[in-house]
């Protein structure tokens, strides 16, 4: 004869036992009387406790939720400066998102429109459409600067050869994920907050 | 599925502060809420008194209550827990095994025989500790899952079936001679 299943015939008796052990103590009970006559107490005991339900309510219904409506306090209402503020916090995380899609763009376009400004044709179509004629010395600027390195700049933190492009960007890229790696912390540090206030008041 | 959706029309309503809403709430989960109160400390008059401080408390935190939950499991987790402050307060002015008969209202057609063992089975069950008298009280009376009492009473399911097992146990010892008669 298998084990004996008792610790389990309480989640048999209430249907919860998951399938493997279900099987498991329906084989027991065809072959163990010993179970099955502590299977059929439990039910008994089931049956006995029915027997014992509360009493209907002395007040009546209506009564009683008119009771629960006089004792019930006022709420506080949120100031609408704290309730904006409540819900930018809960925004930022799209907002940062934005933030990423709109510095992509940027620097994507701002690529594209340096490639042209370089090639022979785009370069006259600049100097064509800008309002103000800008001194040669500028575009010069501008060029040793789009072509420069880090190294060139500030040897200080990136490998040689990252551009002003790629430093920026990475610099974006590493402020907004500060930003939300500080929403996240905060967002979590909050949530206890809130929980071990829920409990200590339930409590 | 349309009673859930208006329980959830009521529940937006009364965060926002609307008390008929509320009130329909109240109506809605008065019953259950005594049951779970009266089957912890045993008296009728305690349960209500202690079914109306557990729905005012869950009115002054229900706009923290987020729907992850059945609204009926969040307020028996506040009913749990107001009896428990029920029994602790009761306990220093009131013997809860001179609390009146419950089944003896019942009417005169009650027989003494079923009276005597209403109150027996009631005496045992109050005589249980309070987290398996919870467990087995949300079982049996209100029939949650184990799932559903994990949840109310935020223990794991492997506590709920020992708390269980063991409430059953010593109810099944103390209730011993009713049950062979049945």
């Amino acid at each position: 004869m298998s084990e004996h299943v008792t610790e389990w015939l309480s989640a048999y008796h209430d249907g919860a036992l998951e399938e493997r052990r279900l099987r498991q103590v329906k084989l027991h009970l065809l072959e163990c009387e010993a179970c099955r006559a502590a299977l059929d107490t439990l039910q008994k005991l089931s049956a006995l406790l029915q027997e014992s339900p509360a009493p209907a309510t002395l007040t009546r219904p209506d009564r009683f939720v008119a009771q629960v409506g006089l004792r019930l306090p006022r709420r506080q209402e949120q100031p609408p400066g704290k309730r904006a503020l409540g819900l930018a916090w809960r925004l930022m995380p799209v907002g940062l998102l934005g933030a990423w899609v709109f510095s992509q763009t940027l620097f994507l376009v701002a690529k594209w429109l340096m490639w042209v400004w370089r090639t022979p044709v785009g370069g006259e179509y600049f100097a064509a459409i800008l309002p103000v004629a800008l001194p040669a010395s500028f575009w010069a600027g501008v060029s040793q600067l789009a072509d420069a390195s880090l190294l060139d700049v500030g040897r200080l933190f990136l490998q040689p050869g990252v551009g002003w492009e790629t430093f920026l960007q990475s610099a974006a890229l590493i402020l907004i994920g500060i930003c939300y790696c500080s929403w996240l912390a905060s967002w979590w540090a909050y949530r206890r907050h809130l929980q071990g206030r829920e409990l200590k008041i339930e409590n | 599925m349309a009673v859930a959706e208006a329980e959830r029309d009521l529940i937006v309503k009364a965060q926002d502060g609307d008390r008929g809403a509320f009130g329909d709430l109240v109506h809605l989960h008065r019953q259950g809420v005594v049951n779970v109160v009266y089957h912890m400390c045993g008296d009728g008059h305690l349960a209500e008194d202690a079914a109306q401080e557990a729905f005012i408390r869950a009115w002054k935190h229900l706009p923290k209550y987020k729907p992850y939950a059945p609204f009926r499991n969040w307020l028996y987790r506040i009913a749990t827990n107001v009896a428990r402050d029920v029994l602790r307060r009761e306990r220093e002015t009131v013997d809860v095994e001179t609390l009146p008969l419950a089944t003896a209202k019942a009417g005169p057609e009650a027989s003494l025989v079923h009276a005597q063992r209403g109150e027996r089975v009631r005496a045992a069950v109050l005589e249980l500790p309070p987290a398996s008298r919870e467990a087995l009280v949300l079982r049996e009376y209100e029939g949650l899952s184990y799932q559903e009492i994990a949840d109310t009473l935020d223990i794991p399911i492997g506590t709920v079936m020992s708390r269980l097992n063991y409430a059953r146990k010593r109810l099944s010892e103390m209730l011993a001679p009713y049950l062979e008669e049945l």
